[in-house]
């Protein structure tokens, strides 16, 4: 399990279920800036944010959430990760941010000095990630070492720029799930799921 | 908690005169700068020119600040309403209100939007929604909204828009992508604190859905613009 920090602490406080505050684009907007600005002191650089690219995004999530969404109830929870794994997609299919400086804060080598807007996003749906599941079934989110590795990070920014389907497939392997890499989009392709 | 009514006196006809007033001092300015190819005239021809735009553009000037400073005067509270279309309808300044609101909300959207410039007609939007009221019946909200954004683009409610050079959004569609966020937000369930965050949500979502949204408001079927409310409002 690595040690990573998540940016829980950063999501805007809200009288409803995190499930359903996600699903406003208020909230979801407010919680990436804060994320965003947690992020970028932590890593030294400041991060600029597309609020159309974003909008965009969210609006194409839904639909994707919507799309795939199991009629079996069973497979709550396990939707429940792939949301995020939805999430992560929409977000690098068309980046939102842009980092302004050097991450002179970050490790040089790490993750997130390699690729600052990747990293920030990929927390950011691990954070949302962690705290509604937190809430909704009382379990803590564990995230697979390979957050730690560099060489992930490399085939992970590669692949994306060119399908950014391939994203999906990385948050699931950061969430202990293996991931389907053939389409590592689609929720009836899981390799652990039923058809 | 009842709330207490926004307009309380009927200051409207007179700041849309303004607001008309200066609109047209703004169009009107661009336009002469725009149209005067002075660079191609002769040059006694040009300086003359050159002076008389000068002055006409210092006339516009001060007489636009003339009347931005009465229509901050009689404009009173500049907050957006947090009132709901149906808290709206039930009150009976709902008129009034809904005219500044929408007033408001519409120019905080098309700025939104990336119009360079235009003009909001509030009297225009009451009277769109004192017919709109009288003339509904049972339903569901989505629908009546559906309604009220056909009823508001007909009465013209946003006039004279320009889009930005910035290409978010084409011209044409401008009004009906911000009639469309604004009528979203007055569904939304939001609070006080929430509403300006609302707005631009909405505004957000419609500029997102900009093909989508012009295509099915432009198709006049209520039943498919009542479907699209229904499937954003929630999501604000």
């Amino acid at each position: 399990m690595s040690k990573v920090r998540l940016h829980d602490d950063a999501l805007p406080a809200t009288n409803e279920p995190l499930r359903v505050a996600v699903r406003r684009l208020r909230w979801f907007k407010a919680a990436f800036r804060r994320h965003a600005e947690a992020m970028a002191a932590e890593l030294g650089c400041r991060f600029e944010i597309d609020e159309a690219k974003l909008a965009g995004a969210f609006t194409r999530w839904l639909d994707a959430i919507d799309v795939q969404r199991p009629a079996d109830k069973s497979r709550r929870r396990e939707f429940f990760e792939f949301a995020a794994a939805l999430m992560m997609r929409e977000l690098t299919a068309d980046m939102p941010l842009s980092a302004i400086g050097v991450p002179d804060r970050a490790q040089p080598g790490s993750p997130a000095a390699f690729w600052p807007e990747g990293y920030c996003c990929t927390i950011f749906c691990l954070s949302v990630h962690a705290a509604a599941t937190a809430q909704e079934f009382h379990a803590e989110t564990k995230i697979d070492p390979a957050i730690d590795d560099l060489r992930h990070w490399w085939s992970f920014r590669e692949n994306t720029m060119q399908d950014a389907s391939f994203s999906a497939g990385f948050l699931q392997l950061l969430l202990g799930s293996p991931p389907n890499w053939m389409m590592p989009d689609v929720f009836r392709a899981r390799i652990d799921g039923t058809t | 908690m009842t709330r207490p009514p926004l307009v309380p006196g009927d200051t409207a006809p007179l700041r849309e005169a303004l607001r008309g007033l200066r609109f047209l001092l703004r169009r009107g300015g661009a336009t002469v700068a725009d149209t005067l190819a002075i660079e191609a005239l002769p040059t006694p021809a040009a300086s003359l020119a050159s002076r008389v735009l000068r002055e006409a553009e210092g006339i516009a000037r001060s007489v636009e600040s003339v009347a931005a400073k009465a229509a901050r005067t009689v404009l009173g509270g500049q907050d957006s309403p947090s009132l709901s279309l149906d808290e709206l309808v039930a009150r009976p300044t709902a008129e009034a209100e809904f005219g500044q609101a929408i007033y408001l909300a519409l120019s905080v959207v098309l700025r939104r939007l990336g119009a360079a410039d235009f003009f909001v007609s509030e009297m225009a939007a009451r009277s769109a929604f004192a017919v709109w009221r009288d003339d509904r019946l049972a339903g569901a909200l989505s629908f009546h909204a559906a309604d009220l954004t056909l009823r508001l683009l007909e009465a013209r409610v946003i006039r004279g828009a320009v889009a930005d050079k910035a290409g978010r959004i084409q011209a044409q569609d401008v009004d009906a992508v911000a009639v469309f966020a604004v009528l979203l937000w007055l569904q939304a369930t939001r609070s006080d604190s929430e509403n300006e965050a609302a707005l631009d949500a909405a505004a957000d979502i419609a500029l997102a859905r900009a093909p989508e949204v012009t295509d099915t408001v432009r198709s006049g079927d209520m039943a498919r613009i009542a479907a699209l409310y229904q499937r954003y409002v929630d999501h604000v």
